[in-house]
C-alpha cells in the first residue's frame, strides 16, 4: 500500500489537525462537563451505602442507648460481620467478573474439613494444613470455572458443584463433625490488641484484593471481562483466561471463609449452610454489585456485611425479636435494589437529556 | 491519496449471501481505497448491514471473493480481519459501560509501572491517561476526560469513543479500514458533526473508511464515493461529485440505476 503509516506523520507535526476542519469539534465542549445533578445522583448511587450504615450506627447508638455506642459492642459488630464479609467478597468477586458461584458454601466446608482432618488425623503443621484448604478452594473454582467455560450456566453448574462439594466434605470427615480444633484460636475467637482476629484477616483481604481489582492489569481486565467480555476480546485478550480467574478468586475467599467459621467454632462441619450465600447475596445486593456483571465496588461490598452485622446487633441489644432482624435485612435489601434502579435509570435519562440539549444548542 | 496503481485496501468481488431462501446480496463488487470515505446507501433490507459483516469476517459469503491491500484472503473471519487491520465500530459491542475511556482504548495495552510494581502488574494511570491524550489529540477529538467512565458519555461521545477505540488500534499498524454501520443513528445535530469531522480525520490520516448511513446529509458532506444497494444488488457507485440528493433518492428507491457511471 502506497499511504504512509499514520503514526509516521506524528513526527512531521500531526497531519490530522491540518487536514480537517476543527471548528465542529470545539462546540462539543459544552458536554463535557457533568451536570450538578448527575454528579449528585452518582454520588448517591456510589456512595449512598455509607449514608444508609451511618444512619443506622446513629439510630441504633440513640434507640440503644447507652449500650450500643462501646467500643466492645463495635467489636462485637466487626466479628459478627467477618465471616459474612468473607463470603460476600467471594460472590462480588464472581459477579464483577460475570460469574454467578452458588456452591460457596460447600466449598467452604469441603476446605474446612479436609483442613481438619490433615491437622488432626495426619499431623500436618497448622501453616501447612491452612495452606491445604486455601489450594482446595482454589481448586473448587478452578473446576467451577472449568466446566462453566465450556458454556454452560454458572448458576446450574455451582448448584451441582454445592451438592458434591459437600458431599465429599462428609465424605472427608466420615459424616461427622470433627470437634476441639483448638489449635485453631489464633485465628478464631482470639483478640489482639482488642481487636478480633477475623477483622484483622478481613481487613487484608479487602485491602489487598480492592488494590489489586484497582491497581492492576489483570484486576481490571477481570472486571472488565464481567463489564463486556467481547469488548475484552475484540481487545485482543484471552477473554477465558479473566473469566477462570474470578471463579478461582471466588473458590479460594471461600476456601478462606469456611476455614475462619471452623476456628471461631473450634468445630470443622460438613453441612454445607446454604443460609450463608444469601446473607453474603444480601450484602453484595447492598453494595449496588450489578447481577448483570461488572459494577461494583469491593469497599462497598464490606460495608454491606457490616450493616448486616449492625442491624442484627442492634436489634439484638434492643431486645427485638431475632427474626426482625430477617425482615428488616430482606426489606432493607429490596429496598436498596428499587433505589438503585431509580438512581441508575434517573442519570440515564439525564444523560439522555444533556445530548438532545445540544441539539437545540447547534441549531440556534 | 492513494497511489492510483496500488490495490485498494479491502476489495470484494461478486459477493452473494443467502440466509436460507432470502437472497439477501446479489453479485456484489465493492472496494474501498486507503484515505477514501466510501458510503454505502440503501433502503431498509437492501443489503446495507449483511455486506458490512461480510466485510468484517462476521459473515462467510456464499460466492465471492475477498482481498486485502490486492491479496486474496481465503478464510476470513473476524479475528483475521482484526489481524489484517479492519475494524468494525460497535458502539456496544467495544465498550466497557463501566470502565472509563482511558482504560477503554488502552484495554490489552495497559502502560506499567516502573519496576518493581511491573512485576505485579501495577497500572501506571498517569501514563494512561497521557498516552490517550496524545491519541486522541491526534486524532483531533476532543470529547470527554479520558478518566470519565464510559457509561456516562452521551450518545455521541460513546460513538465517538467507539470510533477512537478501533482508529486507535489501527494507528499501531498504520493504516487499514475501519468499518462503521449507522455511527450517527441516534445522534443529535452537534454531535452528528463531531462524529462527521472525526471520519474525514481518519480518512486524511490514510484509513479506508466504509461507511453505511441512511443520512444523506453527511454522506453528502463526507464521502469521496458513493455506493447504493438496492434489494441486494449494486445499482450505484459513483464519484461524490457525480451525485446529488435528487439522484441517490432515485438510486434507493430503485427508479434508476448509475453503475455505468462508475469511475
Ligand atoms: N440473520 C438473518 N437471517 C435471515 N435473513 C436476514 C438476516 N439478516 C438479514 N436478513 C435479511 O437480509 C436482507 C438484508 O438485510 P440487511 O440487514 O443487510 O439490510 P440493511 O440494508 O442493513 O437494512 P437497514 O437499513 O434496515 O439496516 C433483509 O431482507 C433481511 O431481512
Ligand atoms: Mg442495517
Amino acid at each position: 500500500m502506497s499511504v504512509k503509516p499514520p503514526m509516521s506523520h506524528a513526527k512531521t507535526g500531526g497531519p490530522l489537525g491540518a487536514a480537517a476542519p476543527k471548528a465542529p469539534l470545539k462546540t462539543a465542549r459544552p458536554s463535557s462537563a457533568v451536570p450538578r445533578d448527575v454528579a449528585l445522583l452518582v454520588f448517591l448511587r456510589d456512595r449512598g451505602i455509607l449514608v444508609l450504615w451511618a444512619v443506622l450506627l446513629i439510630g441504633f447508638a440513640i434507640w440503644n442507648a447507652p449500650y450500643f455506642a462501646t467500643a466492645n459492642n463495635a467489636m462485637l459488630i466487626l466479628s459478627a460481620s467477618s465471616v459474612t464479609a468473607v463470603y460476600a467478597a467471594a460472590v462480588a468477586i464472581g459477579l464483577f467478573s460475570g460469574a454467578f458461584d452458588l456452591s460457596l458454601p460447600g466449598v467452604g466446608a469441603l476446605a474446612s474439613c479436609v483442613t481438619a482432618v490433615a491437622l488432626q488425623n495426619f499431623g500436618f503443621a497448622i501453616p501447612l494444613a491452612l495452606a491445604l484448604g486455601v489450594v482446595i478452594g482454589a481448586l473448587c473454582g478452578f473446576v467451577n470455572g472449568w466446566i462453566s467455560l465450556k458454556g454452560l450456566n454458572p448458576l446450574i453448574v455451582t448448584i451441582g458443584t454445592l451438592s458434591v462439594t459437600s458431599g465429599l466434605a462428609a465424605k472427608v470427615v466420615g459424616g461427622y463433625s470433627i470437634y476441639g480444633l483448638f489449635q485453631l484460636e489464633f485465628m478464631g475467637s482470639a483478640r489482639y490488641f482488642g481487636i478480633p482476629s477475623h477483622a484483622f484477616i478481613v481487613a487484608a483481604l479487602y485491602i489487598g484484593l480492592t488494590v489489586f481489582l484497582t491497581q492492576t492489569r489483570a484486576g481490571i481486565r477481570m472486571r472488565a471481562v464481567g463489564g463486556n467480555a467481547e469488548a475484552v476480546r475484540r481487545a485482543g485478550l484471552n477473554e477465558r483466561q479473566y473469566r477462570m480467574m474470578g471463579f478461582v478468586f471466588s473458590g479460594t475467599l471461600a476456601g478462606i471463609a469456611g476455614m475462619m467459621t471452623m476456628a471461631l467454632v473450634g468445630e470443622a462441619s460438613p453441612t454445607a449452610s446454604p443460609g450463608v450465600i444469601f446473607t453474603a447475596l444480601t450484602a453484595v445486593a447492598l453494595a449496588g454489585v450489578s447481577l448483570q456483571g461488572g459494577r461494583g465496588s469491593l469497599p462497598r461490598v464490606l460495608i454491606g456485611a457490616l450493616i448486616l452485622g449492625t442491624i442484627a446487633d442492634g436489634l439484638t441489644i434492643a431486645g427485638v425479636e431475632p427474626y426482625w432482624a430477617t425482615v428488616s435485612t430482606g426489606a432493607l435489601m429490596i429496598g436498596a435494589l428499587l433505589l438503585d434502579k431509580y438512581l441508575t435509570e434517573a442519570i440515564s435519562t439525564r444523560l439522555v437529556r444533556i445530548s438532545t440539549l445540544n441539539v437545540h444548542d447547534g441549531v440556534k | 491519496m492513494a497511489h492510483p496503481d496500488s490495490p485498494p485496501a479491502l476489495a470484494l468481488g461478486g459477493i452473494a449471501k443467502h440466509y436460507g431462501y432470502v437472497k439477501a446480496l446479489d453479485g456484489v463488487d465493492f472496494h474501498v481505497n486507503a484515505g477514501e470515505i466510501v458510503s454505502l446507501l440503501g433502503d431498509n433490507g437492501a443489503g446495507k448491514s449483511t455486506l458490512l459483516k461480510v466485510m468484517s469476517g462476521a459473515h462467510a459469503p456464499s460466492e465471492g471473493t475477498i482481498r486485502i491491500d490486492g491479496k486474496l484472503v481465503t478464510k476470513y473471519t473476524p479475528s483475521v480481519a482484526s489481524d489484517l487491520g479492519v475494524e468494525m465500530v460497535y458502539q456496544d459491542l467495544a465498550l466497557v459501560d463501566t470502565l472509563d475511556i482511558s482504560t477503554n482504548l488502552q484495554l490489552g495495552r495497559e502502560p506499567l509501572r516502573p519496576f518493581p510494581l511491573s512485576l505485579f502488574g501495577f497500572v501506571d494511570f498517569g501514563k494512561m491517561h497521557k498516552a490517550t491524550r496524545t491519541q486522541l489529540d491526534k486524532l483531533g477529538v476532543r470529547t470527554a476526560p479520558p478518566e470519565r467512565a464510559v457509561e456516562m458519555l452521551s450518545g455521541g461521545q460513546r460513538q465517538v469513543t467507539a470510533i477512537s477505540r478501533a482508529a486507535v488500534r489501527l494507528f499501531e499498524r498504520g493504516g487499514g479500514v475501519i468499518l462503521m454501520d449507522e455511527p450517527t443513528a441516534a445522534l443529535g445535530y452537534e454531535q452528528t458533526l463531531m462524529v462527521e469531522a472525526l471520519i474525514k480525520r481518519m480518512a486524511a490520516a490514510g484509513f479506508a473508511i466504509v461507511l453505511v448511513t441512511h443520512n444523506l446529509p453527511l454522506c453528502l458532506n463526507v464521502s469521496d464515493r458513493i455506493v447504493v444497494l438496492n434489494r441486494g444488488r449494486k445499482v450505484a457507485d459513483v464519484m461524490r461529485a457525480q451525485a446529488d440528493h435528487n439522484k441517490i433518492v432515485s438510486w434507493i428507491t430503485g427508479a434508476d440505476r448509475a453503475e455505468e457511471a462508475v469511475a
